[in-house]
């Protein structure tokens, strides 16, 4: 159905004068990357659509004082757009919609994708490399949201740096009944809290966007993270505070926690005393709820966990991100649900 | 290899596996139920070489092949069914120990370096197994002495335990993780003195190949088009496939275009099945059963039931080869026929 160029290589040269400060510059040429922004097949009217953008000299200020370049989505898909959010806005659509998530890669100079993460459309939709087309321009995603849940959404181009990079953001199907119940027929919620999860090892944040794509140790077989966040924050110190990511709630109410594993590495994330029943795990219900007081994920897991504290208290949640060899813990994020 | 002082043979191959040596040669595993007990004979020779990985880089491999001029990795797939008596036997051919293990089935104990020994066994117990060599642990595993061994319910063809959830076709992926400075050594007859440092990620001994490689497509090199590798079926046609870690790391395996039910983990059977888009691949011996339903993709619209999908580890490092080559790493293709 579409044109796959069997191998590319786009505006050498341009490396000089494309550069964005990010380290978004050409590197000299890419390899085995798919580049096209065909129609979209059978396009309709959606239900609901959203812009994306792209950004490439985002930084994140870590507690140490350290900049760390992001690089992810905006919100509206001009290059000046609506700011550099890390994670990237999240798109969330009701169950039943069609949905179009229209992205805009600002011009030839890199290829990015949307792969929505655990929405399983056509595979023109899908958003991987060869088995679609890494965009160029503007590409539109349609897709209909069939099951309630968390997922996420992330780019799949060059995919194991572009991910670790910062361009990934929530992706939620409300059921019908709309935000405050999980699915139809799950458990209601009053606050809601996100936290993606994830590992950055600075020595990959200064790559090209095609790095390693021609061949060449670039490194990125080895991930050696040196911070631990919870989406966007630096868990060393800033996630126990920010409102962003600290909970603060009352006693009686029912927090609902939409854990996303957006690292690469097994994590352990243990609830400080208090006891998850969680109700689905990649967007679709368990046949039976658990109660559990932590859990051990594995890269791109979901988990959804509705809490129902009693008791006033400040209980401080804490991630452990293990070595995928050895299992040991090589850093720990951490956050609080404060319950009034 | 001009350099190399050792004056065994090695033998050289392309790829891993070579597919008209599996007992499995369609790629999926074909199996005609009995109603009773059979005696399974298999010879494996272990043999040495090397094995060309996705950056051109010649990398030292053992196996359980089928003959001395052969070399496969991982050795070939091997089905029984529930109550057959296994005799396996196996030719050393190298100067080193060997081994032949399955945990909780059977253990040959040293099978020294030019000899041979047969083991024999009966089957209890309906499930997915490595057999790989435990001497030498974990070093003569990762390189390359491991396969998979699967156990159908007695007189059954659709189950992977009696009363499992059903399926109409099966496959097996043994995952593994290269380290090839610890291929080295165990070429050399030395411990590994570093720390592990994966630079190559396989499944059933294969890596993916993409458009525009000289080797894409290509079913003896490409674990995209491999057939014992590659998901294919049409609407309707429930899929089996059972996951064994013979590798040091721990994996994530995302399905795309269907979420898996998730039958059994390490051994245990998982009394309530989830739907996962990732499920978890623990190291060291780890493993998963799944069914890849082949269900319409559902989130499509308009809707459809044919496409090309990837599955692919989500501990992304994995899809990379020699530190970069994105896409050259572990993973599959999905083919919705």
């Amino acid at each position: 159905m579409f044109n796959i160029l069997e191998k590319y290589t786009p505006m050498m040269g341009m490396g000089g004068g494309g550069g964005m400060g990010g380290g978004g510059g050409m590197g000299g040429g890419s390899c085995y990357v798919y580049p096209d922004a065909p129609a979209t097949p059978g396009e309709v009217t959606p239900d609901i659509s959203f812009n994306r953008g792209i950004y490439m000299n985002g930084s994140m200020t870590m507690d140490d004082g350290r900049s760390v370049t992001i690089w992810g989505f905006t919100d509206g898909g001009g290059m000046g757009g609506m700011g550099n959010q890390f994670p990237s806005p999240a798109i969330r659509a009701m169950e039943g919609q069609v949905v179009h998530t229209n992205l805009n890669v600002e011009g030839m100079m890199w290829l990015h994708t949307i792969h929505h993460h655990g929405i399983e459309p056509s595979q023109e939709n899908d958003g991987v490399g060869h088995y679609s087309f890494d965009v160029d321009g503007t590409y539109t995603y349609q897709w209909k949201a069939s099951h309630a849940g968390t997922y996420f959404y992330h780019c799949h181009t060059n995919t194991v740096l572009h991910a670790e990079m910062g361009m990934y953001g929530a992706l939620i199907i409300d059921p019908p009944e709309g935000p405050g119940t999980l699915f139809s027929g799950g458990p209601t919620y009053d606050v809601e809290a996100i936290w993606a999860c994830d590992e950055i090892d600075s020595s990959w944040h200064n790559l090209n966007w095609d790095a390693g794509t021609c061949g060449g140790d670039v490194g990125l077989n080895s991930l050696n993270p040196d911070y631990f966040i919870i989406s966007g924050v630096d868990g060393a110190q800033s996630a126990l505070t920010d409102p962003a990511v600290a909970v603060t709630m009352n006693a009686g109410q029912k927090l609902l926690v939409r854990y996303i594993t957006a690292g690469y590495l097994p994590q352990r994330i243990n609830f400080g005393g208090l006891t998850a029943t969680v109700h689905m795990s990649d967007g679709r219900a368990l046949p039976k709820p658990v109660q559990v007081t932590g859990l051990e994920t594995c890269a791109a897991e979901r988990y959804d966990c509705i809490f129902e504290p009693t008791t006033a208290g400040v209980y401080e949640v804490t991630v452990d991100y293990l070595d995928w060899v050895t299992g040991d813990v090589v850093g720990t994020a951490r956050t609080r649900i404060n319950v009034n | 290899m001009k350099k190399m002082i050792n004056r065994r043979n090695f033998l050289k191959f392309s790829s891993a596996g070579i597919a008209s040596a599996l007992a499995a040669s369609t790629g999926l595993v074909s199996w005609s139920p009995r109603a009773e007990a059979a005696t399974i004979n298999q010879t494996f020779v272990i043999t040495e070489g090397f094995i060309t990985q996705p950056d051109g880089v010649d990398v030292y491999f053992k196996s359980f092949s089928p003959n001395a001029a052969s070399l496969t990795v991982p050795g070939a797939q091997i089905i029984v069914q529930e109550g057959d008596t296994v005799n396996i036997t196996i030719d050393n051919t190298l100067g080193t120990d060997h081994s032949f293990v399955i945990d909780g089935i059977v253990d040959s104990g040293i099978i020294a370096g030019g000899s041979s020994k047969t083991v024999s066994f009966v089957v209890n117990s309906a499930g997915s197994y490595l057999y790989y060599d435990g001497l030498n642990a974990p070093y003569n595993r990762l390189v390359g002495l491991h396969g998979a061994f699967s156990v159908m319910p007695l007189g059954s063809s659709n189950e992977l335990y009696a009363g499992s959830a059903t399926f109409v076709q099966q496959y097996s992926w043994v995952t593994n993780d290269i380290d090839p400075v610890w291929h080295d050594a165990v070429r050399l007859g030395n411990a590994p003195t570093s720390a592990f440092n994966p630079y190559y990620f396989t499944i059933n001994g294969r890596s993916m190949r993409v458009p525009g490689h000289p080797d894409y497509a290509n079913p003896d090199i490409d674990s995209g088009y491999a057939p014992d590798t590659r998901l294919e079926g049409s609407i309707g046609d429930r899929t089996l496939v059972r996951i064994l870690n013979a590798g040091m790391c721990i994996h994530s395996m995302h399905f795309h275009a269907n979420h898996v039910e998730v039958l059994a983990r390490d051994k245990q059977v998982l009394s309530d099945v989830w739907l996962k888009d990732v499920v978890r691949l623990n190291n060291n011996l780890g493993h998963t059963d799944v069914i890849y339903p082949f269900d319409p993709p559902p989130d499509a619209h308009p809707a459809v039931t044919t496409g090309s999908f990837p599955m692919h580890m989500h501990d992304e490092m994995t899809q990379t080869a020699g530190g970069g080559l994105y896409q050259f790493g572990a993973a599959t293709s999905i083919k919705f026929k």
